[in-house]
This record gives structure tokens, sequence and C-alpha cells, in this order.
């Protein structure tokens, strides 16, 4: 059965993330009270999830190996992406992404003051990813470097769960069809199955959120079908966990998700029982 | 009082293949004095068997720290798990006061974990000794959240399963014993109960999930798992309970996770 590799430290697999990093994403996402541009809301998208990724592999003693991360961006350049002690990397292993963030910053959170309300609380906020806006748009590139580092990391570790690439973008390619390459991707397996690819876009656009779709249908333009469709399809287990956060799911749920938080998808990963409160 | 012998104890665990001794996150205790083997005698034997989260910071020591609380404890349920956690808070701070001391204070990754707390299973049972030396017979009755189970074996025959029975049930996310619950009246509420007899030549297996699916598995393919957990530890049995459970791992029959067995054996 596919997708039933367990991911250990002896057994670990691979998250490659994609971040946009051209000229367009310093365009602002209209609506809200605080205008943001693009660049901003993806880095922050994927600061938000390397730093769950780091603090569900956490222990008292460390952070355990279970994924190695590379990060990629493109833009004006196609390349390593993380910043601060680790730029330049490929692929890094998780507890070395814990322990070398570019800077750690404090922010404050909400959180139930345990009498109805809420309250601010200081929250650390780690940064390994800054915002960048120039140049083209080569995600044909971006996707075909990912392939070149999971072939790769395949060779390695043919067992391991299937390796997951991310791609956080506006969708606006400017060096081709991203479908193609997309597809080369996807083919690429271990012994537990297919490569994921998953996509976050984010849009101008004042569209409603999607997240986890069944159907390109209702998706508002053409770069947020063409994504949809590159998505791979979610395994069944992963379908039930976005279920059991709310997603109405169906077999034909695709890892895509539309001006909305991604975040979701580490949640999708099995490392061991689950932390969960009884209610 | 009874002072015949009349339960023999064996416990054996081991932690998931590829992590440290230190890094099993199971716990077992059987009382009266939590001595994991040997024979019982003129008191009630209790049990407690817990399986820490993976996801969970201080697993292995929540895990631990209940299975010493409610195999010792007299009291209800619901005061022991109030008591466990109150003492819990000391586990916690004496941690991260020794962390601070090691000059290794928690980092940034380590707060959102143990401000969510640890999280384990729980399986909690007790088997009363009989009355009089010439008895043979007696009851026991057993509580858990999530999936660490007791199975009792009589005559070839698998007679209760508890709180699992189907071999499919088990997966990444059982009901567990939070140390920060939102609720605690939640944890009683979903705690599951169960009562039966036990008879001399009886025997009772309390084990957590990995060897649970295992055993049910094999029970639902008409096969007998017992006879093999019956003579582990013996000149009958598999030459130690790490190269058994190794096999089963690498055949594909048991999930690779920390693994726990507490044999009772009725004479």
């Amino acid at each position: 059965m596919a997708y039933t590799a367990e991911i250990s430290r002896a057994n670990p697999t691979c998250f490659v993330f994609l971040i946009d990093q051209s000229g367009s994403m310093q365009d602002a996402i209209s609506g809200g009270e605080a205008s943001q541009r693009k660049c901003d809301v993806v880095a922050d998208a994927l600061n938000r999830l390397l730093s769950e990724l780091v603090i569900k592999c956490a222990k008292e003693e460390g952070v355990r190996d279970y994924f190695h991360v590379g990060v990629i961006g493109y833009g004006a350049n196609v390349g390593p992406a993380l910043g601060g002690p680790l730029a330049g990397r490929e692929l890094v292993p998780l507890s070395e992404v814990a322990a070398s963030p570019a800077s750690l910053e404090t922010r404050s959170k909400k959180v139930p003051d345990g009498a109805g309300g809420l309250v601010d609380q200081e929250v650390k906020f780690p940064i390994w990813v800054s915002p960048v806006g120039n140049g083209g748009t080569p995600m044909c590139q971006a996707i075909a470097r990912a392939q070149s580092i999971i072939a790769e990391w395949l060779n390695e570790h043919p067992g391991c769960f299937p390796p997951v690439a991310l791609n956080l973008t506006d969708g606006e390619s400017t060096d081709g069809d991203p479908s193609l390459p997309a597809e080369n991707l996807r083919t690429l397996a271990s012994a537990d199955g297919n490569v994921l690819l998953f996509n976050l876009h984010v849009s101008s656009g004042q569209t409603e959120p999607v997240g986890f779709p069944d159907s390109d249908v209702g998706l508002p333009n053409t770069y947020a079908k063409t994504l949809f469709n590159m998505s791979s399809l979610l395994p069944e287990h992963m379908r039930a966990y976005a279920q059991q956060q709310g997603y109405a799911v169906s077999e034909g749920t695709r890892g895509f998700v539309f001006n909305a938080n991604i975040a979701a998808v580490i949640q999708f990963l099995d490392i061991g029982t689950r932390a969960t409160d009884l209610r | 009082m009874n002072a015949r012998p009349w339960a023999d104890v064996a416990t054996f665990w081991l932690p998931k293949a590829g992590s440290a001794t230190e890094e099993y996150e199971d716990a077992s205790w059987v009382g009266p004095d939590g001595s994991p083997t040997g024979e019982r005698c003129g008191r009630h034997v209790r049990l407690a068997v817990s399986d820490g989260a993976s996801e969970s910071m201080l697993a292995s020591r929540w895990a631990h720290h209940l299975a010493v609380s409610f195999g010792r404890s007299r009291a209800s349920p619901a005061r022991t798990l109030a008591s466990a956690i109150r003492s819990w808070d000391e586990v916690v701070s004496d941690y991260t006061m020794e962390r601070e001391r090691r000059g290794s204070p928690i980092q940034w990754y380590e707060e959102p974990g143990l401000a969510r707390g640890a999280f384990a299973t729980l399986l909690v049972v007790e088997l009363r000794a009989p009355l009089t030396a010439d008895e043979h017979r007696g009851t026991w009755r057993a509580i858990a959240v999530g999936d660490s189970c007791i199975f009792q074996v009589r005559d070839e025959r698998l007679v209760a399963s508890f709180p699992v029975s189907e071999p499919n049930a088990f997966g990444y996310s059982p009901p567990l014993v939070p140390s920060k619950p939102s609720d605690p009246k939640a944890v009683i509420r979903r705690m599951t109960r169960h009562r039966g007899d036990w008879q001399s030549g009886d025997s009772f297996y309390a084990v957590t999930d990995a060897l649970a699916a295992w055993f049910l598995r094999s029970v639902h393919a008409g096969e007998r798992p017992w006879e093999i957990l019956r003579d582990l530890g013996t000149d009958a049995g598999p030459p130690s309970f790490a190269e058994w459970v190794a096999e089963r791992r690498v055949a594909g029959a048991m999930h690779n996770d920390d693994v726990t067995l507490v044999r009772i054996d009725i004479w």
C-alpha cells in the first residue's frame, strides 16, 4: 500500500519548498485591513511551515531528523533561498534548520485567557526566508531543480515516504507552462509511492480563499486552474486529516490552496502518535 | 490474608528500532512494589501500562508518571488524575531547571510542546487476590484511555480483549491522557471500564499498541499468539524478546514502535 512508509531518523524523507521571488510578488494583495505584498505573504507562510515542521519533530533532547529540508527561490535567479548560516545549502537536516534561523523575532499571538476572552502572548517566530521580489518567474526551472534534488535523494533513500515539494507562488510563470515539469516531478517515486507536489497560490484578486478543493470549477483564473491541475491528489490518509480539519474532501481533492493557510499540510504527515486533547 | 503465591509477573520492553534505550516512551508499573518480575502473593496485583505520544514533549516522563501514579493509587480515577496533574508541574519545573543547570536552556521549538503538555495512553488493571489459600478464582477490573490493551487467555482461548478487540482499530490518533487537559472531567468520561473473572491457569498480557495489533491480527488469522508470549523468558521461548520483536518488525508483521509486555500467569 502506498504512502505508508515510516518517517523516522532511520528512514527520513525530504521536503522541498519552492518560493516565488519574482517582481510580481511585490504587488499587494487587495482587501483586508492592511494591504500586504504577496512576497511578504509567501515568506511568512514558508517561515510558518518550517517552524511547524520543526516543532512537530521536536523532542526534549533536540529536533529529530525525520526530514531533510530544501528551499529553492525563483525570480532573478533560481537557487537555494535559506538565509543566515544556512545560505547556499540545498538540503539541510531538520535539526540544523531548527538550530540556525537567520533571526528570531518575537510576535504577539492571541490566546484564550481561561475566562472566555483573549489575551496577547509573545511567541518566538523564527525567520529563515526574507521577502524578495524581483525578476521574472522561472517556475519551470525551479520545478526542474526540485526534481533533480529529489531524484538524488531518492537514489539514496529508495524506501522513504515519498518526498513532498511545496510551491508558493502567484502562478504567473514566465518560462513556459509549468504543467509538464510538474508532471515529471510527480512521476518520481520511492518504493512507497510517487512524489507529492502541493501548491499555494497567492493572488492579488479579491477572491474567496479556497482550501484543498476537488475541482477547478470556481477557481478564479487560469493560473489557479493550472496550479490546481499540477497538484497531486491527496493520498487517502491525508484526505482524512484534511477532513478532520474541516475541509470537504473527495477522491479528487488535491494539495492546492488559494489565498489561504497552507500550514495544515504539516499535520498531514505521520511521524508517530499524535497529541490530541480529549473533549 | 492469603500468603500463598498466586501470580507470577514478567515484564518485557524494547524501544523502537533506530531509537536509543533512553528514548523508550512506554512505561509500566506492577504493584505492590513496582518490581517488574516475580511472584505475587497476598495482595491484589495492580498494574499500569502507558504509552507516551511521540508527538509530545516529555512523553516518556509523563507515561512513567501516569503509570506509577495510577499503579500505586487506591483513590478514584478522577482523584488520581487530579493528583498526577498537580505533581506533574514539579516534574516539568525540575526538568527545565536541570536544563538551565546543564547550560542547555529550553529552545524556541520546545516551548510550544511544553506549553501544550505531554500526552500518553493509560491502562490500569487490578486483579483481586483470592480471599483464602484454597480459592482458585477471583475477579479483575480495568480502566483504559487509548489503545494499550489487556488480553486474557484461558484454555487456549482469548476470553477478554480490552479496550480494543479489532486489529484494524489502531492508528496514530488514539485517545490520550494529557498532562494539561482542557477538561479533566472529559478524560474521566472517555475512560472505558471492564470487569471480569479469573481462574487458576489463566494468563494476562498487558501490552502497548504495536504488540496489541500483532496479537489481534494473529488471533483473527486463527493463530495462538499467546503461545510465544507465554514462553518468553523461559527455556522453551525465543532467545530474547529483542530478537523476537526485531524479526517481527523486519517481516512487516509488527509496526516499528516502542513495545511493552507485562505478562501475569495465575497459578
